[in-house]
């Protein structure tokens, strides 16, 4: 029984390394063996990957190397990020604890929350520029509302039973706030983490499109008006595993963290 | 056993182990019994003694690791309607209604449309939920919804019924009157009937036989015929001596395995 | 009674933090002597009521770039949700269809919609189809992912109980795996909503001729804040009255699921 599973299991890992060969094979033979699409618009996997390779020290035709890009986009994210998470977090938190922030911000934050951060892009170029503040300020927005929302829905979500044990044992309202409610919100607050980053992550590419003069979305942007598909192509796949990486540190902290706190 | 009825199943030294992570656990050992036409057969044993798999395995729905099963005269190896199964947690697609739910079973096997019409308003007659065809399970109490897993079961035209404690998660009060609903919805409509329970009131009202597991590998421990009249009281002399004598008989097993069971709890958790 | 007061409480406050902050908004543009001509909040409305009847652009009022908007959205959307619910259900069912499926699906997953934006233009010009393009591949994913999730998390019991009332692989496929994923799918369809809802505005403001996001990169273009403003305004409201409709539809498919509890 056990062993037809394994033997399944196997099987199927099998099929999944034919199809992603078959994958890069397809594209293979599509622009480097038929040619049937130019260059331009779609570069052989074997270009693309030249092109990733070589663009790690050359500075042509966008004026930075890759990890110069990288870094750039980076720190603009982090920078958002961070700014999010902190001014985000504690504001759900406060809005779900404290009924008379409810009532005044709810209303408020609803309306602006439907607004996508991307249309702020350019009021905040008019305001500030195409300098890094422009789009700190981006990515700030499009991390604050996923933080907001899910701390707020974290805190709204505690047990009422585990906090009337609490009041029974004579813990005060800020005691009970950071011994229950925040404990207990922590996986919600990690979601709105999770999803922040992802979302500053692709903001960010945006913000960095219509308005910059480095970072990775610029060099796609830049690639698309130079017609180099392939340094779009290593744009992606770095915009792709950078946004990888990083969730990936995240999961890593809510694993530390959350553990400890259950 | 003296029993009129034909065979309908047969069991050969079942076995069952399940394998976890820290050891195998045996659940159930060397288990053999028949089943005849129409009997209604209760099999009762104390807390986790395997009778939930027992039933499964009858219904094919899980492999023994020994011994077979046979319907008659067929090895059990996959789930067939002939074989409808009542779950404890009902178990009803919450996205039918309870029309479309009772009729499933002639749904999915193309009857003609006219009968499957015929028989589920029947079968939703037989249990008592005619005015409810519409509703959708969340919007029925537990009760109802175990009728209208019975209806379901029985509107699959099956040969056997297997049940598995289909009243455990109601409430004694709705529990007793299930157990009146279902003595008479089987007299007007004889099937073959399994019944898993470890409720020594239940077994005794319903049975004409109960089988006695053990705990812990289950393994069978007695039998005992049921033949008092129909319907039965609750405080009948002889209903009373039958349920002293096997809860007797049950808390003797108990002392003897106590030990093996806590082992196997621990395990379990 | 109660229960109303409190209504009538939580409206008038946070009407009164809604009133306080645009009159702050009003006061600081007074004060301020910025170069860029930053509106007031009653500026902003006037020109959206002025929007509503003359037209931005050449051709069409607020409400023809906002159904141009929609109409890109709704394509890309219905492709999305077609393709993606096929494919995740059957890689959630299916095992052979998962392991061919779901490596190349991860493979390009993670890259983020507006990192197609380049690529897209360069294969299908600025026209429709690099919108559709993108708006498909937004909504995409979310829908792929949560019916992939539904399908896969479909109660065991459920299916051996259709098992063992007769019906076959395929019937056990269409009469409970696909309606037991339907929540999950309507998960996926209100985040797909909104992130093909966000893509749309990215697409146009790189290109298009009309459309809501043509109208604030129109704006950005003359420096005009009022008009952007009225913009990202109209886009709020649009959103809003997307997201909610999407939520009543819901709650009208799913009347098995949201009652009780």
């Amino acid at each position: 029984m056990t062993k037809q599973k394994k033997l399944f299991a196997f099987r199927m890992k099998i099929i999944s390394i034919c199809a992603l060969f078959g994958f890069f094979l397809f594209w293979y033979l599509v622009t480097d063996v038929w040619k049937l699409a130019p260059e331009t618009l779609l570069p052989s996997p074997l270009k693309a990957l030249e092109t990733g390779i070589t663009k790690w020290s050359v500075k042509k035709p966008d004026g930075s190397t890759l990890p110069q890009h990288i870094f750039a986009s980076l720190r603009v994210s982090l920078l958002g990020f961070c700014f999010g998470a902190v001014i985000g977090v504690p504001l759900g938190i406060m809005m779900a604890w404290w009924e008379k922030a409810d009532m005044c911000l709810k209303p408020v934050f609803d309306f602006v929350r439907t607004i996508p951060p991307i249309a702020w892009i350019p009021i905040m170029i008019i305001l500030l520029g195409i300098g890094v503040v422009a789009k700190a300020s981006i990515v700030f927005l499009s991390a604050f509302i996923p933080c907001v929302v899910n701390s707020y829905t974290g805190i709204k979500s505690t047990k009422k039973v585990h906090i009337w044990v609490g009041q029974t044992f004579g813990a005060s309202k800020t005691r009970l706030l950071f011994k229950v409610a925040i404990p207990s919100a922590l996986p919600y607050i990690f979601t709105g983490l999770k999803v922040s980053l992802n979302s500053s992550w692709g903001s960010l590419v945006a913000a960095e499109m219509l308005g910059s003069d480095s970072g990775l979305g610029y060099m796609i942007q830049l690639g698309r008006l130079l017609c180099r598909a392939d340094l779009i192509i290593v744009g992606m796949v770095v915009i792709g595993i950078m946004g990888t990486i990083l969730s990936a540190i995240l999961d890593f902290m809510e694993m530390k963290l959350v553990k400890g706190a259950v | 056993m003296e029993q009129s009825g034909k065979l309908k199943m047969k069991c050969q030294n079942l076995s069952k182990t399940f394998r976890t992570p820290n050891g195998s656990f045996e659940v159930l050992k060397d288990l053999t019994f028949d089943v005849r036409e129409n009997e209604f057969l209760v099999i009762f044993g104390p807390g986790q003694c395997g009778k939930t798999t027992l039933l499964y395995m009858l219904a094919g729905l899980e492999g023994c690791t020994a011994g077979t099963v046979e319907h008659n005269g067929q090895l059990v190896e996959e789930p067939h309607h002939s074989r409808a199964v009542v779950y404890q947690t009902m178990a009803l697609f919450p996205w039918m209604t309870v029309k479309r739910n009772v009729g499933f079973s002639q749904k999915v096997r193309k009857v003609d449309k006219q009968k499957r019409e015929q028989d589920t308003q029947k079968f939703i007659d037989l249990v008592g939920l005619t005015g409810f065809e519409n509703s959708y399970p969340v919007q029925l109490s537990g009760g109802m919804k175990q009728r209208v897993g019975i209806a379901r079961a029985y509107c699959g035209d099956p040969d056997v019924l297997l049940m598995d404690e289909p009243f455990g998660h109601l409430d004694a009060q709705t529990r007793y009157m299930m157990q009146e609903s279902l003595e008479n919805i089987w007299e007007n409509e004889k099937r073959t009937v399994v019944f898993v329970t470890n409720n020594i009131e239940e077994a005794l009202y319903l049975a004409d036989r109960i089988i006695l597991l053990t705990d812990c590998p289950g393994q069978i421990c007695k039998e005992y015929t049921i033949d008092m009249p129909r319907p039965r009281s609750l405080v009948d002399p002889e209903f009373l001596r039958l349920r002293k004598e096997i809860t007797q008989q049950m808390n003797a097993n108990e002392s003897n395995s106590l030990s093996a069971g806590n082992r196997a709890e621990m395990e379990q958790k | 009674m109660s229960k109303k007061n409190q209504r009538a409480r939580a409206l008038a406050y946070g009407g009164g933090t809604f009133l306080l902050l645009l009159f702050l908004w009003e006061i600081l543009v007074r004060m301020t002597d910025s170069q860029i001509p930053f509106p007031t909040p009653f500026a902003v409305i006037e020109r959206f009521v002025d929007m509503l009847f003359h037209n931005v652009g050449y051709y069409y009022t607020i409400v023809g770039h906002v159904l141009w908007s929609l109409s890109r959205v709704l394509a890309g959307f219905c492709m999305a949700a077609v393709l993606g619910i096929v494919l995740g259900l059957t890689m959630g069912w299916f095992p052979y269809v998962r392991a061919i499926f779901m490596p190349i699906f991860n493979l390009l997953r993670p890259i983020a919609p507006l990192a197609w934006i380049p690529l897209a233009i360069l294969w299908f010009g600025i026209g429709e189809k690099y919108k559709y393009f993108l708006i498909f591949i937004a909504a995409f994913v979310p829908f792929t992912l949560n019916s992939y999730a539904g399908a896969t998390h479909v109660d065991k019991q459920l299916v051996g109980a259709a098992k063992m009332l007769g019906a076959n692989n395929a019937q056990v496929f269409f009469e409970i795996v696909v309606p037991a994923a339907v929540p999950s799918i309507f998960s996926g369809a209100q985040v797909a909503l909104s992130n093909s809802w966000m893509t749309m505005l990215a697409a146009e403001m790189v290109c298009a001729t009309e459309g809501i996001g043509w109208i604030i990169i129109a704006g950005q273009a003359v420096n005009d804040m009022t008009q952007m403003i009225a913009g990202m305004l109209a886009i709020g409201i649009v959103g809003f009255l997307l997201a909610n409709g999407m939520r009543l539809l819901e709650r009208r498919c799913l009347v098995w699921n949201n009652q009780g509890n």
